[in-house]
């Protein structure tokens, strides 16, 4: 019963933080300047006289006060939906449709990567404390983290598109070939070793810092005094311990990522979410916009609460305990 | 017997002649290591060179040489010069004022947002403050980049004022969490609930009291944060919805390169981009040493 309950405290949480993001996001691109009719129709919007401007006005939904578009908005998405991309002349889940696979690859594959390198890095730097080749990957680590990724990026097709020839430098497969496994996987590589570069040492250090942190505690000392050598501590003990906070930290770098990979698709002009958010930016495509912007809003709301089950679930600490989860994942740091 | 003076050695008797001239000697490596000296120097040689661009700039940087487009690095041109004809090495340090100057205003709207949200929202009541961190976790919890496109996409046109406003004001969440915590925890002191009752207002006793205190908690967040202010609007003018292209930073020139890309034109992509990453690791490596300074501990291990 009392799961139940803590379930559905969840659900009404989730679904609060959603309807405000909705609303804001929603009041945002109906707000923002830029001619929707312009993107609909092109130049043709020039030769239209008041009425019929007035006209396509009505067909697309934007003369109706902001309250009540949104009202409208809300019902046609219960349907699914969700209005028409003014750039693209089609539903917007159709434009998504086809391209978000593409972007789930490439995230899922960078997170995956990510977590997996920045634990064993983690585990390696923290074993290896205050030696020189701790000290090494640190400074190695602060480097590529300093580089913005977009150059990271033009940096690898200059050395491995250009003057190499070994791998290609944009799309997600090559002309007519997209079931062909070694294109994608080709396309993939360069993009995949941005993303892992740019990203990896915030993790690496968070992780590093709550496992250096985790050692010094006593229980490690009689663990030691107990005859357990330095890895048997670690990986039986400190990792245990450290998994609440790698499971936040992994909750909170769901936005990061995914910026990242957004940042990432446009300049290997890799079709995919971000390629999308750039283009409706560019055109003022705010119906593609709003989408796009509450797909990764509920995937991030999702993906932190999710993290928060879990914690209190392995860890009944956590439960009286919410202000220790700490968000500063842009920084870089744990504090 | 008797004892006599000279049967014992007085310990310590003669100090000042055996004293021996022990000055603590550091070695100018381990000096480096505590300090970010080399940082610090780079950054200085950066941000002098941008600030006085009128002595170090060869060329006018926003003159295009039409003879001389995408010439390789030369003589005449240290740097080369990029599709427009116009001289790298001058753009860099006129580019660099605006990009530095991004970075510090972003930073300085950002950490003002937050300290005055974070204190509210310290001081404020169980029901307030909950609302505000609520708002600020949503706030995070769509990527930063996202909401940028979308204000620029409503703002149109950017110049470098706008861009350090909306880099600002997307970037104040994380410090002011930090900013909340710490007041939490001394907003019920004797001195403040004195200030109070002296008839203190809010802003005197965030400005008196507050401010001090937690300082030194968020000063390596805001230090960090001008860098990633500095690399955001790279970031941006690149991808073609930051500053245009006449209007010369780090950013702007590297929009350029995609075009360089295709005939392999190095130096346009290069340089400026190195430029970049210096400046962006020497804010780094101060802001890390900024915090490295508060905690130290020994391992258990």
């Amino acid at each position: 019963m009392n799961d139940v309950i803590y379930l559905g405290k969840k659900v009404i949480q989730f679904v609060l933080v959603i309807v405000l993001l909705s609303i804001i996001v929603f009041y945002m691109s109906r707000l923002s300047p830029g001619d929707p009719l312009m993107s609909y129709y092109g130049d043709g919007v020039e030769r239209m006289n008041t009425a019929q401007k007035l006209e396509a006005m009505d067909k697309l939904g934007l003369n109706a006060p902001i309250y009540k578009q949104y009202i409208d908005w809300l019902a046609n998405a219960a349907h699914g939906e969700y209005g028409i991309s003014y750039k693209y002349k089609q539903d917007v889940t159709v434009v998504i449709g086809d391209v978000y696979k593409n972007t789930i690859i490439l995230g899922g594959l960078a997170y995956t990567l990510n977590f997996l390198l920045a634990l064993l890095l983690g585990i390696f730097c923290t074993l290896h404390e205050d030696q020189t080749i701790d000290k090494i990957i640190c400074k190695v680590g602060v480097v590529t983290s300093c580089i913005p990724s977009f150059w990271v990026s033009l940096l690898l097709i200059l050395i491995f598109s250009i003057n190499l020839g070994i791998l290609p430098s944009s799309g997600a497969y090559a002309l007519g070939q997209s079931n062909n496994l070694t294109s994608r996987i080709g396309h993939l590589v360069l993009p995949l070793t941005v993303l892992v570069l740019s990203h990896l040492w915030y993790y690496t250090y968070m992780i590093r810092n709550k496992l250096v942190e985790e050692i010094r505690q006593d229980y490690v000392l009689l663990c030691k005094v107990k005859g357990l050598n330095k890895k048997q501590i670690v990986y039986k003990h400190c990792l245990r311990n450290i998994m609440p906070s790698y499971i936040t930290i992994m909750a909170i770098s769901v936005p990061h990522i995914l910026g990242g990979t957004y940042v990432v698709e446009k300049v290997f002009s890799y079709p995919g979410l971000g390629s999308l958010c750039f283009e409706s930016a560019k055109y003022h495509d705010y119906n593609m916009l709003l989408v796009l912007c509450l797909i990764t809003g509920i995937l991030v709301v999702f993906v932190n609460m999710l993290a928060q089950v879990i914690n209190d679930k392995i860890d009944p600490r956590m439960k009286h305990d919410r202000s220790e989860i700490d968000w500063n994942c842009n920084t870089a740091t744990s504090i | 017997m008797e004892l006599q003076y000279g049967d014992f050695d007085i310990v310590g008797e003669n100090y000042l002649a055996e004293k021996i001239n022990v000055t603590k000697k550091t070695s100018f490596l381990k000096s480096l290591q505590e300090k970010p000296y080399i940082s610090m120097g780079v950054l200085l040689i950066i941000i002098m060179g941008c600030a006085f661009s009128g002595v170090t700039m060869n060329h006018q940087p926003t003159y295009m040489d039409l003879r001389n487009i995408n010439a390789a690095p030369n003589r005449t041109f240290y740097f080369g010069t990029d599709s427009l004809g116009r001289d790298i090495f001058s753009m860099i340090w006129y580019g660099g004022r605006i990009s530095l100057f991004i970075g510090i205003l972003a930073t300085v709207i950002s950490t003002s947002i937050a300290v005055v949200y974070g204190s509210i929202s310290g001081v404020a009541s169980e029901l307030i403050d909950d609302m505000m961190m609520r708002f600020t976790e949503i706030a995070l919890s769509i990527p930063s980049i996202l909401i940028i496109i979308f204000i620029q996409a409503m703002i149109g046109q950017s110049n470098p004022l706008s861009i350090s406003i909306v880099i600002g004001i997307t970037s104040w969440m994380n410090i002011s969490k930090i900013v909340r915590s710490e007041v939490r925890q001394i907003r019920n002191s004797e001195y403040i609930l004195a200030a109070k009752c002296a008839g203190g207002k809010f802003f005197y006793i965030l400005k008196r009291h507050l401010l001090p205190n937690f300082i030194s908690a968020i000063m390596f967040m805001v230090v960090m944060n001008i860098g990633s202010a500095i690399a955001t609007e790279s970031t941006l003018s690149f991808l073609g919805i930051g500053l245009p292209i006449e209007i010369i930073s780090w950013g702007s020139m590297l929009s350029l390169a995609e075009k360089a890309l295709l005939s392999n034109y190095w130096w346009i992509i290069l340089i400026p981009g190195v430029f970049l990453v210096v400046t962006l690791f020497c804010i780094t490596n101060i802001g890390d040493y900024v915090r490295k300074k508060n905690n130290k501990e020994f391992s258990n291990l």
